[in-house]
């Protein structure tokens, strides 16, 4: 096998381009008034921090922290007892449920979004057909169910993966030797299963973060996250938007940069070769 | 005794709950969606009846047309890419000593747990660094990079439980190494591919938020003409649900194929 290794050097080649230059080029935009669109001479600055005292961006990042905190805690409340549940039924439901959970993902995410929306709004099928109007467009409870919706499946996968290889003689010689089933539960089963909340943790707390269409559409616009910043300071062509900086924007998004490399050196440490990804 | 029993019973059933609510609220908006693909109101705000009209107008629809050729060939293709050089990747990345391997697999996973929108701004900054026009060429390159990971990462498993004896075996029998990959590797990890390639597909013909940064002004696939269509205030044909259902219910078929197909291949083996 060994005169195959050279096939893996173009990957690393690859990877260099698409990741370790545009992350160079994020930390030179962040830090200096170079103009992406016309390089040239550039001077280092801190200029671009000054976007961390305006309201909105202040709002945005405060935002992005307690909705993806609540979403996740409420996803990990739910997806924990939901992958344990999976965990131990007959191999055949557990497939056919585990197909199941996977299933929605293959719909269009923007059309799962605007599904929400249409759900919410004061006048919908459901108020028309039932009586019953949910009225919860531009609130922080709409958003909140549409993000536990979008990615409670993030969480339940890689805790069922995890839950699923666990040797369940341990667990049998735990309660031979006394342990109640809540003391075998916290002092076995949940220790073990560490590995796959954390990758579960960060595959709903970082998309959550990040989130841009669904606060827009299901907050109205007036629940704004940090991608909406991002979005707003980078798609200056396509929005036209007059208070496009891409340096603003490299700033915030070497932030979430930085957020991404903490959580993936934690997966790392549980999971080195990514088997609790998909 | 009893008393027992009822409280191993009790977080069983609360086990049982959470995940039927689960699937409540995962399966809410394709409800939504089937739904409104059948309502022959175009607001979408009441029933007004049923209507099968919205699956004859995609087929008609002119607005609609290049999103839908653009998303499919886009997945398509990359899909066909992604699903080759992520398994040549694969293979090489495998045949590296431990260490190197796995740090191979840590950069093969940093655009998986990367989010989206870093992974969009990071290609947007490379191709506008090689001044390309952003449209067809830097969305195929776009949905190549982010599937890649997936393919390597279901298709190495497979390698893992390959015995490397075989693959030298299959060298001093003759084979060249190139037809040593394709005659002994190739078939022993062909259920890998195949998962990886399904993901990608998956993935690549539901992408907006990597589109959406790659794509510049002109060239849309379905999500970001949708998002594009909302963003200008305006409402867009029920015949987008429509559309939406269609490809769901072929993933589905497909995937199910493909699955049912294995495991009587399994059985039978």
């Amino acid at each position: 096998m060994r005169r195959l290794r050279p096939y893996s050097l173009p990957y690393l080649l690859w990877m260099g381009v698409f990741i370790l230059i545009p992350t160079l080029i994020l930390i030179v935009l962040g830090f200096s008034n170079l103009q992406l669109y016309n390089l040239g001479v550039f001077e280092i600055t801190l200029v671009n921090f000054t976007i961390f005292i305006q309201d909105q961006v202040v709002s945005a990042l405060w935002n992005s922290l307690v909705y993806s905190i609540i979403t996740t805690v409420i996803c990990f409340i739910i997806g924990y007892p939901v992958a344990y549940y999976l965990s131990t039924l007959s191999d055949k439901k557990r497939k056919i449920l585990l197909a199941m959970m996977i299933v929605p993902l293959w719909s269009n995410m923007l059309l799962r979004i605007i599904a929400w929306e249409k759900l919410f709004m004061p006048t919908s099928i459901i108020s028309d057909l039932f009586g019953i109007s949910f009225d919860l467009l531009g609130t922080p409870t709409g958003v909140l169910i549409g993000m536990v919706a979008m990615y409670l499946p993030f969480m339940v996968f890689p805790i069922f993966s995890v839950l699923e290889k666990m040797d369940y003689k341990l667990i049998e010689a735990a309660k031979d030797l006394g342990a109640s089933d809540l003391q075998t539960f916290v002092k076995v089963t949940f220790p073990l299963s560490s590995g796959g909340v954390i990758s579960g943790v960060i595959m709903t707390m970082l998309p959550a973060m990040t989130s841009f269409v669904l606060p827009a559409r299901i907050g109205l616009g007036k629940i704004n996250l940090i991608g909406n910043i991002i979005e707003s300071k980078f798609m200056k062509e396509v929005l036209g938007s007059s208070g496009a900086s891409i340096n603003q924007g490299a700033l915030i998004s070497l932030l979430l940069m930085v957020l991404s490399v903490i959580s993936f050196v934690l997966i790392t440490r549980v999971d080195k070769e990514g088997e609790t990804l998909i | 005794m009893m008393k027992k029993t009822l409280k191993r019973k009790i977080p069983k059933l609360i086990g049982l709950l959470l995940t039927i609510f689960s699937f409540i609220i995962i399966f809410t908006p394709i409800l939504v969606i089937i739904v409104l693909s059948v309502n022959a109101s175009t607001k979408g705000y009441s029933w007004e009846g049923f209507t099968l009209k919205w699956y004859v107008e995609l087929f008609q629809n002119d607005v609609m047309k290049e999103p839908i050729i653009n998303t499919l060939v886009i997945a398509f293709s990359s899909t066909i890419i992604a699903t080759v050089l992520g398994t040549i990747f694969a293979i090489g990345i495998n045949a590296l000593e431990k260490k190197k391997r796995v740090q191979m697999m840590v950069i093969n996973n940093v655009p998986v747990v990367n989010p989206d929108i870093v992974t969009g701004i990071s290609l947007m900054i490379v191709f506008s660094l090689l001044s390309f026009t952003l449209g067809y060429y830097t969305v195929l390159i776009a949905h190549v990079f982010f599937s890649i990971p997936y393919v390597v990462l279901s298709v190495m498993p497979r390698l893992k439980k390959l015995d490397p004896n075989l693959y030298e075996a299959g060298l001093d029998l003759g084979c060249s190494r190139i037809s040593g990959i394709f005659r002994v590797i190739i078939p022993n990890i062909s259920t890998g591919i195949l998962s990886g390639a399904l993901m990608a597909f998956t993935m690549s013909i539901d992408d907006f938020i990597i589109t959406y940064f790659t794509s510049g002004a002109e060239y849309m696939n379905v999500s970001t003409w949708l998002y594009a269509t909302l963003s200008r205030g305006r409402s867009f044909t029920p015949a987008a649900y429509a559309y939406n259902i269609i490809i769901f219910a072929v993933t589905i078929a497909i995937i199910l194929f493909v699955n049912l197909k294995r495991d009587r291949k399994e059985k039978t083996v």
